[in-house]
């Protein structure tokens, strides 16, 4: 097949060259009429170099300033005549620019003024800060943040850790000096927490709380079903004892994953690798491994507002696997309809996948 | 010797105008996605045969967008045919593809002097016997018959460079790398997971 396309390639060039030849007739132009219409391979081939040789005519500018029969040398055409700049020149310009600030930075004295200047200014700072903190000690400062579906949202918290949130997703934070409490009340978040020994960091997902020190984590909620993937750390899961019972702390180290139900907890363990796939949708995409189709649906709708329904039982029974990009479900209808056994019929409001 | 085939058929015309146009970026795409590099021109022409054959029974409103996913769709089948039954790959084609597109500007924004730079750099790459008659025919316009008979070699030796100056001159023109001023816009976006 290799060989082919090549072969073929080699055959346009020389029924093209031989055109260009002088002792081109009509009976040429019918056998070259033959071959292209032979295959659309040849087609595509000779058009190609045909396309190209034409373009190639342009060069006669280049034959402009040389005297006939005079074949200039290489890289002729970087320099003057024709104004072609060498890709080089601006690269050039550049390099004096940078040399002469970093020796201008290197010479710069340390004034000995100044740095007593900055050494008061650092007393005054971490004064006002320790005036600040000590103001702040009890107080609580809480603060919700939402996104819509398809939307994903960066969150800086003021205690240095960060949380990023799904679609479709909501949470309150409240800090204080005592502890640092995120209520999950809808969707899925991960959390990047700064290291505090002092203030535990916990979220609250229902009835559940998953407490961490500092840790890197993510909490998803469907109803009063969570599930938790951690990727870096430890962190401990929760329950209130709301039926009676009082259910056992669990706790989940890095790689592991959680899912809690009215059943019970029922813990994974895995590779740092299987968590941080878990925790894909962060970049944009969401990870199948031998999935359900109507598991895999289930999430994509998460992201879209035209959802993707499953049509009969067969295709619900579908497994698939892959990684996807989340914010487009009519691509990924696509990518099913050629990898397994269903025909998508899309519609205004949603894309109902039959098995088929 | 004048017969000129191209453009007097408006669907090579369109082939040439708005998918070759495209063949830096197809090839980097394919590159990216095929492990296999020997399968790469054969894929390439394939991809080509596709895209001609769909556009003569109706041309494609987004001719950059389906010879995009053509080449997708051409690689799954390769896979399936291939027994390689998960589909992470295909999941891999369109997060590039949705990077390529954006990637490299058409080149039909090149500049005229941009564009002749290119040419001269790929008359530059070709073997010196072989762009020395190219010289001649293209540029000095001499009739290969001439040419022959100004370097002493036979009318036939003659065709036969040309034909190797063309399928060279070709991949050069045709493969050339985007501006390097856009490249790599677009891998930023890779991660920005909004809705398109």
């Amino acid at each position: 097949m290799n060989a082919d396309s090549r072969q073929i390639e080699h055959d346009a060039a020389e029924w093209l060259a031989r055109r260009d030849a002088d002792d081109w007739s009509p009976a040429d132009t019918a056998a070259l009429d033959a071959w292209l219409s032979a295959a659309t391979a040849h087609r595509v081939a000779f058009l190609r170099l045909e396309a190209a040789w034409n373009e190639f005519g342009r060069l006669k500018a280049l034959g402009a300033g040389v005297p006939a029969g005079e074949l200039p040398h290489r890289g002729r055409w970087s320099q003057a005549p024709f104004g072609l700049q060498p890709a080089t020149a601006h690269e050039a310009e550049l390099v004096p620019v940078r040399v002469r600030s970093r020796r201008a930075s290197a010479r710069r004295p340390a004034p000995r003024r100044g740095r007593a200047f900055a050494a008061a200014l650092l007393v005054a700072l971490v004064s006002i800060a320790a005036l600040w903190g000590w103001q702040r000690f009890d107080h609580v400062t809480p603060a919700a943040y939402r996104t819509t579906v398809g939307s994903l949202r960066e969150i800086a918290l003021a205690d240095g850790s960060a949380a990023t949130l799904s679609s479709d997703s909501a949470i309150d934070v409240a800090l204080s000096r005592r502890g640092r409490n995120v209520d999950l009340r809808r969707g899925e978040a991960y959390f990047d927490v700064a290291k505090d020994a002092s203030r535990p960091f916990a979220v609250q997902a229902g009835s559940r709380r998953i407490v961490a020190v500092g840790t890197r984590f993510s909490v998803r909620r469907d109803g009063e079903d969570v599930r938790v993937v951690v990727s870096e750390g430890t962190v401990r899961l929760e329950s209130d004892p709301g039926d009676g019972r009082s259910q056992p702390v669990t706790l989940l180290p890095a790689g592991s994953s959680a899912v809690a139900t009215a059943g019970g907890v029922l813990v994974r363990a895995g590779s740092i690798a299987d968590a941080e796939r878990a925790l894909d949708w962060r970049r944009g995409f969401v990870v199948f491994l031998d999935t359900p189709l109507a598991v895999a649906v289930a999430e994509f709708n998460r992201y879209n507002t035209r959802p993707l329904v499953i049509g009969d039982a067969g295709a619900a029974q579908l497994r698939i696997g892959g990684s996807f990009r989340w914010s487009n479900a009519e691509v990924f209808a696509n990518l099913l309809e050629q990898a397994v056994p269903v025909r998508a019929v899309r519609e205004a409001d949603r894309i109902v996948l039959y098995s088929r | 010797m004048s017969y000129r085939r191209a453009m007097d058929n408006p669907l090579d015309d369109w082939f040439v105008r708005e998918i070759l146009v495209h063949e830096a970026a197809l090839v980097q795409y394919l590159r990216r996605c095929w492990s296999q590099t020997d399968d790469l021109h054969d894929l390439r022409q394939e991809v080509y045969v596709r895209v001609y054959e769909a556009a003569a029974r109706s041309l494609p409103q987004q001719p950059k967008s389906f010879l995009f996913a053509t080449a997708r769709h051409l690689m799954t089948d390769r896979l399936r045919r291939g027994r390689i039954v998960s589909i992470e790959p295909a999941g891999d084609f369109e997060s590039l593809n949705v990077l390529l597109v954006d990637e490299v500007s058409p080149e039909h924004r090149l500049g005229a002097r941009q564009i002749l730079k290119h040419l001269a750099a790929a008359l530059d790459r070709l073997p010196e016997r072989c762009r020395q008659i190219v010289w001649l025919r293209r540029v000095e316009e001499l009739p290969q018959k001439t040419v022959a008979a100004k370097l002493g070699i036979s009318e036939k030796a003659v065709e036969k460079q040309i034909a190797k100056g063309m399928r060279l001159l070709a991949e050069h023109y045709h493969g050339r790398s985007p501006a390097p001023k856009s490249a790599g816009r677009g891998v930023k976006r890779r991660g920005a997971g909004r809705l398109e």
